[in-house]
């Protein structure tokens, strides 16, 4: 039944997740795979823990007061919180909602995860911050001026800037939290084909509020709703075929 | 009423404070510093002699007949106790400031800063009351010395600036916006790693201005200053040796000394003295808050 599932093997898995706010639960029962190398899309309406979820994958969920939770998280079969943040987010990186660069140079912000955790040479940070920038897409755009300030960029420049920054951590999963809900179309559409590009060395799991954006990018999509898991598959099926009636509703768009 | 009246009426008064301020401050400016400059100009005092003279005693003449005018023992003072309070209150204001901004914000908001902000209400004679019972005897128990002089002073100011820095610390370093301590974290940094290299670094600009306005009211005090330092208008030689400020000695002046008289204008060539260096803390501070606005734009 879950095809993509059979062809590659599962990066993260969340079994029998639930996580609470104090009192409020977020999550309830969450089961889902997230195949490795492929896009897997999280969609749903505002406060549905589609958020919740991924920033338990990098245990960000940490960083919020009284929270708790009961099942695991695993990536590549460690579960995430057994180990050390730290170290989690070095292997799973994370690029946000609302562009943020540092307020530093541009190349000093691709930089700044490398040169916190290893000791690199000079040509070796020059030889990172060009992949980096190039995977992301902004060398050509930024190759002379990698001296100035990251602010000056505009929105969707400073968002690729993030994404080049998480890469240049060599991350296996990448998490993108709505990461063109600030931007225009256009920076949308290069940001959709970068996520495309780098699905092929990383795994890409990415939340948005946008059904289109969804089904452009993603291999596999997973609805939630109030909380609750209500369905997950190969996108093209899950789009065409939904077996829940409440998915149905969502994506004609009888509510959201 | 009528409605055109109340415009008018609310357009000069308004008006009329506008003004009042203006010329408050301007006079204020021109009357400092007609005698001020008085000195050089009426009485024949060289500005080198005044600036670069290391002898104060105005009531003495030097070798050409002039009186002994030099203010550099003060201007020395006012520097050593300025700079020396800041390298005390600065580092213990941006620690308290990081821990009640990035480690017990709770704390912080609901203990700390109403406790700092009762501190900088306490009268500055209090400070000093307290530096000559307690710093002073401190200094004095150690050092062999009198007690009196840069250090008691610099602790007193330490004190007293404390409040003004740490307040203005916290407000510098949680208008960092949150979203650069996530993409921090995001990054596998730790909590210290991403304090120093992302929330210090981009609150850098508020923190200088904090520490300038810091620095503004420890050159500026004198009340406390006077009751700890000592009084003695000599070059420093030792932070345990009494010595004087520009503050100090004014305070100590003003009330003996008749209007045009040398030692008056004197006196007054001290007031402009300290008015410029306010003039330049202040436009220090316009200066880095023009980059912060710059790069935060």
């Amino acid at each position: 039944m879950d095809t993509i599932d059979e062809e590659a093997a599962a990066k993260v898995a969340v079994d029998h997740l639930d996580l609470w706010y104090g009192d409020f639960q977020a999550l309830k029962d969450i089961s889902l795979t997230m195949p490795e190398g492929k896009v897997t899309a999280m969609i749903g309406p505002s406060g549905c823990g589609k958020s919740t979820l991924l920033r338990t994958l990098n245990r960000m969920c940490d960083l919020a007061e009284a929270v708790r939770h009961e099942g695991s998280v695993t990536v590549d079969g460690t579960d995430v919180f057994g180990v050390d943040p730290n170290e989690l987010r070095l292997k799973v990186g994370m690029v946000f909602q609302h562009p943020n660069p540092f307020p530093m140079s541009i190349k000093d912000n691709v930089c700044y995860g490398p040169r916190r955790h290893a000791e690199v040479s000079h040509a070796d940070l020059d030889e990172l911050t060009e992949t980096s920038l190039r995977r992301a897409g902004l060398w050509d755009e930024v190759k002379d001026d990698l001296s100035h300030d990251a602010l000056g960029l505009s929105g969707g420049q400073q968002q690729r800037l993030c994404i080049a920054r998480a890469i240049a951590m060599g991350p296996e999963v990448l998490l993108m939290d709505e990461p063109t809900s600030a931007l225009d179309p256009i920076s949308t559409g290069m940001v959709e084909e970068l996520m495309r590009e780098l699905s092929r060395d990383h795994t890409v799991i990415v939340v948005t509020h946008n059904m289109q954006q969804a089904t452009r990018v993603s291999d596999k999509c997973a609805f939630f709703l109030l909380g609750e898991l209500v369905e997950a598959g190969p996108t093209p099926e899950l789009f065409a075929h939904p077996k829940d009636k409440r998915t149905e509703d969502y994506l004609t768009g009888r509510f959201g | 009423m009528p409605k055109h009246r109340l415009e008018r009426c609310g357009l000069t008064v308004t008006g009329a404070c506008v003004a009042l301020v203006t010329v408050l401050v301007v006079t204020l400016i021109v009357m400092v510093a007609s005698h001020g400059l008085a000195t050089f100009a009426n009485d024949g005092i060289a500005v080198g002699d005044f600036l670069l003279g290391t002898t104060w005693n105005p009531h003495q003449a030097d070798a050409n007949g002039n009186p002994t005018v030099g203010a550099l023992p003060m201007i020395c003072g006012s520097f050593a106790v300025t700079i020396l309070s800041t390298v005390i209150a600065l580092p213990i204001a941006i620690g308290s400031a990081i821990f009640v901004v990035e480690v017990a914000p709770g704390f912080g908001r609901r203990v700390f800063q109403p406790l700092i902000e009762l501190l900088v209400g306490i009268p500055s004679v209090v400070y000093g009351l307290i530096g000559l019972s307690v710093v002073v005897a401190w200094t004095r128990s150690w050092s062999g010395s009198t007690g009196y002089g840069i250090l008691s002073a610099s602790i007193v100011l330490a004190v007293m600036v404390l409040p003004t820095v740490t307040s203005l610390s916290i407000d510098a370093l949680a208008s960092v916006p949150h979203e650069y301590r996530e993409g921090s974290y995001a990054l596998g940094c730790t909590r210290w790693q991403t304090i120093w290299n992302v929330v210090l670094r981009s609150a850098t600009p508020s923190l200088m201005t904090a520490t300038i306005l810091g620095m503004t009211r420890a050159f500026g005090e004198s009340l406390a200053v006077q009751m700890v330092i000592g009084n003695s208008a000599q070059i420093p030689g030792s932070l345990l040796t009494p010595a004087s400020t520009l503050t100090s000695v004014l305070t100590m002046g003003m009330g003996n000394e008749a209007m045009g008289t040398v030692y008056n204008d004197v006196l007054w060539s001290l007031a402009l003295l300290l008015m410029a260096m306010s003039l330049v803390f202040i436009l220090i501070i316009h200066l880095i808050g023009g980059r912060g606005a710059v790069r935060h734009g």
